[in-house]
């Protein structure tokens, strides 16, 4: 997917065809994966994007991910992950919500 | 499945999980005691009657979780040998979903081990679960796991 120019909430890192772009693989677990509606998809993001811009993005394309902000973690790659990291191209990047395994 | 130099084992599985096997896996003539626990499923959640329950990971990085909860295990208790099982997918009540085996010497560490293990699964093992009630399914309250402080800001070029 791409974002569309002028996306909501003030999220600027749309990708158009001239900006160079990085393509992470995003997934999604639990009742999160039911909220995006999907288990995994493709992102493409403006380099020097951090997890915290590309969730934004998804935000900008399905408002109800927002209210899951607070009560969620990250991983880039396997390993929690802050939400300041930065993405690099090819990164797998997963939205996992609170861990209900035992 | 990974079966690390050790000789531990971390597995997830979808059909049962074959407890005996782990237990024999881990029991070394140098060993003491062995401790179990054995996690199954309970016939009602918050007073309502469960019907089933439905497990989904995180898969690569379950694993690798796992596998970290088994170097730390060693690193802080006296043991031999530990194996930790995760089912995914559908559970009828009374079934298995996680087992532990931990082997040691003496039985103290094996118990703390096999404590610790259980307990560092429950919060940071990215696995969920899903409740199936007579009047419908919730995804079940969990723990968030703890992630790494935020890093601060790169500098900006000047």
């Amino acid at each position: 997917m791409r974002w569309p120019r002028g996306a909501p909430g003030g999220y600027n890192s749309f990708v158009s065809s001239v900006t160079p772009s990085i393509r992470v693989k995003v997934l999604f677990f639990g009742r999160l994966k039911e909220v995006a509606g999907g288990a995994e998809e493709s992102v493409e993001v403006i380099p020097g994007s951090r997890i915290e811009d590309l969730f934004a993005g998804l935000i900008a394309r399905r408002p109800e991910l927002a209210r899951y902000r607070g009560s969620l973690v990250a991983s880039r790659n396997q390993e929690f992950a802050a939400w300041s990291t930065p993405l690099d191209s090819g990164d797998e990047i997963a939205f996992l919500p609170p861990v209900s395994g035992g | 499945m990974v079966t690390p130099p050790s000789g531990d084992i971390i597995l997830l599985v979808h059909e049962s999980i074959d407890a005996d096997a782990l237990v024999h896996h881990v029991c070394s003539g140098a060993d003491g005691a062995i401790v179990t626990f054995d996690g199954c499923v309970r016939n009602q959640s918050h007073g309502r009657r469960t019907l089933y329950l439905d497990y989904e990971a995180y898969e690569s990085m379950a694993l690798a979780k796992m596998s970290e909860i088994a170097t730390e295990v060693h690193a802080k208790f006296p043991i031999d040998r530990v194996a930790i099982a995760h089912r995914l997918g559908r559970l009828e009540i009374g079934e298995t979903s996680v087992f532990i085996a931990v082997s040691a010497p003496h039985r103290a560490a094996a118990f703390e081990a096999c404590r610790y293990a259980i307990d560092t699964l429950k919060r940071s093992v990215p696995i969920w679960k899903k409740e199936y009630f007579e009047d419908g399914a919730v995804w079940a309250d969990g723990e968030l796991p703890p992630v790494p402080q935020d890093t601060p800001a790169r500098k900006r070029a000047s």
